[in-house]
């Protein structure tokens, strides 16, 4: 948001992923302030940030889809299975180094979700959103029945990321194989959206018609959004399978991919930095309710039978209704709300 | 200001953040429970069995003195959650876990063979029973994994055993014939290829597997399949709200079947949800049922009162094992306490110290285990129990079962050998 009267005079101002100096040192700082958080903290607050990382990377893509194309998916976390298992599969069955199977996974992804996203050459709307749910069974189906990729109803076992004979299978170190991953997906989408490509799919968004009389291949871009989108859901789901070292295809089922859903729109359709505080609000509210919950049945409230036996259902109710409340006082997102505390101080206190 | 919603939402993330860390004469237990997700049906019983154990353990001398304190979690099924939590719990320096279903215990293994944690689950997947991975189908080592019930396996080759000696007794003519039904899914899968084979060796002739979803629906194309394919024994792999709505379709279709439920695929509810149409039902019990007239059930009742101080609720099988489960561990921490502290490696090795053992006052309540370094098919005697519904299954549950319309009988009773070459599978 930019206050009346600062205007910006050339492309490159326009363009620019960093608004002034100081936002630019602020991201770097924030960056290193993140590598410095295994060293102080202990390795529940990195579970979670770790999960906030993996499911970050595939909320991105699914943001670029939806947020930034337009476009519709209820498949997203079959998308991210798929990358979890090609990525212990290539490790497993070639032999090649975990570090480089992510990105091979990611890439085998993006191939699946350009199969997948062909429909939208042709329909969108809720019709879209039907044709991506048969992506999300077909898929779920192939995990459970193709023996060969997944191990089946089995699972797969996924080895641990290692470079040289060190291996990242420690929470600290796995750490930073996530973050360096979310710093280069977050960079790579920022910059892909300056793009001629980037600014087309958001021309396919704003108004498909106007896009194709200036010349913008819709087909093109549509299926383009689905490839770049599976990508990073396999990458997501690579990093969450070596991770835990095994995978099972358990999870990644329509609940995972409503949940994908609710990451983008809690944190901001159409906004980067949305994608990733969407994710840290989804993922960190069930901890914060369970804590909530902890507290009120170690008080005096929570002696009483009626209520010791209404608390859990109450905290995944609480947990349904602190999205509903979010969706209808911020519909523009966690990312919007910042903005606007950014512009709050910036003009405090002569703010109009 | 505008605010102080998302002020109090950070105070509130930084208070989770920095859990509070615990005293030093408790024994802190991690305990991981499914209230309200997938497998909630039979989540609540086994999770609230776990409370009310810890809770009559502390209120009655603890563990030589040193009290319980169960920080059980409601991961609701999803993975994501169950490994937060566990970090948690490692930061906490728990000394043991009680956990629930196949997505955590899975998902577990590697961790708490890093980490050295002892873990006590629900899901008792035969693979979870092979400590050094040294079973010829064995996936991979999980030697701080402890399945306190029947593995999966053991649990339908004693079905197997029972359905044998059943078609000998009704004299059946030729070979009967065995099927195995159940999603395409971890859980119904865990003994499948086991079932088959074994039932093979029995002399069964093994009819193709028919596929049901984990979710309740119509099942009644599945049902005029097996009618059609003539089985006689079926073995139904899925939890019990699929089963219910199997069975419902199957008996409006009319299959004349004998049907074999796994552990966690058949109950008291099960029976009431069902009614008529799951009566005579095989299944594979792990423990006692409630009510039943042994020396331990005193103990049972008594462990129950903690959440039910009138005593007139009824428990259902599922509660019962979790009490079982509780309380051998209990005895592994106690061991663990007099012989070198309490840590994971001493009362994982508190676990091997006696053979065919049953907790201490839980006689003729938990069947009697055995687990040793290189095995953890600790419970390898089955019990198989036969459903009985006499009549219209509404109203309460227990007076549904003082009046005898639900009722269950036990019809076999099996050891089964401890195999090499079934380790692991």
């Amino acid at each position: 948001m930019h206050p009346c009267g600062d205007f910006r005079t050339s492309y490159r101002a326009d363009m620019t992923i960093f608004p002034t100096r100081a936002s630019a040192y602020a991201c770097v700082a924030g960056v290193l302030l993140l590598a410095a958080v295994p060293l102080v903290f202990d390795i529940y607050v990195l579970t979670l940030l770790i999960q906030i990382g993996y499911y970050g990377v595939a909320a991105l893509g699914l943001n670029i889809l939806v947020g930034f194309t337009g476009q519709i998916s209820l498949g997203h976390s079959a998308f991210f299975g798929f990358g979890a298992f090609a990525s212990a599969w290539l490790n497993n069955r070639f032999g090649i180094p975990v570090l480089l199977a992510i990105p091979l996974a990611g890439l085998m992804t993006a191939a699946v979700g350009v199969l997948f996203g062909v429909p939208a050459a042709r329909i969108k709307g809720l019709y879209l959103a039907i044709a991506t749910l048969a992506s999300q069974f077909i898929l779920q189906d192939f995990f459970a029945r193709a023996d060969w990729f997944t191990g089946g109803s089995a699972g797969a076992a996924a080895a641990p990321v290692a470079v040289g004979g060190f291996a990242f299978d420690t929470d600290q170190r796995y750490f930073y194989v996530v973050l360096v991953a979310v710093v280069a997906m977050y960079l790579g989408a920022a910059n892909l959206l300056r793009t001629r490509d980037g600014r087309a799919l958001v021309a396919v968004r704003d108004h498909y018609l106007s896009a194709e009389i200036m010349g913008i291949n819709l087909t093109r871009y549509r299926i383009l959004s689905f490839g770049i989108s599976s990508f990073y859901a396999g990458v997501g789901g690579a990093l969450f399978g070596h991770y835990l070292g095994f995978v099972s295809i358990e999870g990644f089922d329509i609940l995972l991919s409503i949940q994908f859903l609710g990451m983008i729109i809690i944190g901001g359709l159409g906004s980067i930095m949305g994608s990733i505080m969407g994710t840290a609000f989804l993922v960190l509210l069930p901890e914060v309710m369970e804590t909530a919950v902890k507290a009120l049945a170690a008080s005096g409230l929570g002696q009483m039978q009626a209520v010791a036996d209404g608390i859990v259902y109450f905290k995944e109710m609480a947990i349904g209704l602190a999205i509903i409340l979010f969706l209808i006082f911020e519909p523009d997102g966690l990312a919007h709300r910042w903005r606007q505390t950014k512009a709050y101080w910036k003009l405090y206190p002569f703010s109009y | 200001m505008r605010y102080p919603i998302l002020s109090a939402a950070a105070v509130l993330a930084v208070a989770t953040l920095t859990a509070p860390a615990g005293a030093q004469d408790y024994i802190r237990v991690g305990s991981l429970v499914d209230f309200t997700g997938n497998t909630a049906s039979v989540g609540k019983d086994y999770g609230q069995a776990k409370i009310d154990a810890a809770n009559w353990i502390n209120d009655n001398g603890g563990v030589n003195g040193k009290l319980l304190d169960l920080d059980t979690v409601d991961y609701t099924y999803i993975v994501p959650r169950a490994i937060a939590a566990y970090k948690k719990w490692v930061n906490q320096k728990v000394s043991v876990i009680q956990g629930w279903g196949t997505a955590d215990t899975e998902a577990l293994v590697g961790f708490l063979a890093n980490d050295k944690i002892p873990y006590f689950s629900a899901s008792y997947s035969a693979h979870l029973t092979d400590p050094q991975g040294k079973g010829p189908q064995g996936t991979k080592a999980a030697p701080y994994n402890f399945p306190m019930g029947p593995s999966y396996s053991d649990g339908v080759r004693a079905l197997i055993q029972w359905a044998a000696d059943d078609w000998k007794k009704k004299g059946g003519a030729g070979k009967a014939k065995f099927v195995h039904m159940g999603d395409n899914h971890p859980y119904p899968n865990a003994p499948k290829k086991a079932g088959e084979e074994y039932a093979r060796e029995l002399g069964f002739d093994v009819l193709p597997a028919v596929t049901y979803s984990l979710a309740p629906g119509d099942f009644k194309a599945q049902c005029l399949s097996l009618k059609d394919s003539g089985g006689n024994y079926a073995f139904l792999a899925n939890t019990s709200g699929a089963n219910i709505s199997l069975l419902r379709s199957c008996e409006t279709v009319g299959v004349q079947v004998q049907f074999m439920a796994n552990i966690w695929g058949f109950d008291e509810n099960v029976m009431k949800a069902a009614g008529k149409a799951a009566d005579g039902v095989a299944w594979v019990m792990g423990a006692a049922k409630w009510g039943d007239n042994v020396p331990g059930m005193k103990l049972v009742q008594d462990v129950s009162k903690m959440s039910d101080p009138s005593g007139k609720a009824y428990r259902s099988v599922h509660y019962i094992r979790g009490i079982c489960s509780m309380f051998w561990m209990k005895e592994a921490i106690e061991w663990a306490d007099k012989n070198g502290g309490i840590n994971g490696p001493n009362i994982k090795n508190g676990m091997y110290k006696k053979a065919n053992w049953v907790p201490a006052g839980l006689e003729g309540v938990c069947p009697s285990g055995t687990w040793t370094e290189s095995d953890h098919r600790g419970i390898t005697k089955v019990l198989v129990y036969r459903s009985k519904v006499t009549g219209a299954t509404d109203g309460d549950l227990a007076a549904l079962v003082t009046a005898g319309t639900i009722g269950m009988e036990k019809v076999f009773e099996g050891d089964m050998p401890r195999r090499p070459e079934w380790l692991g599978w």
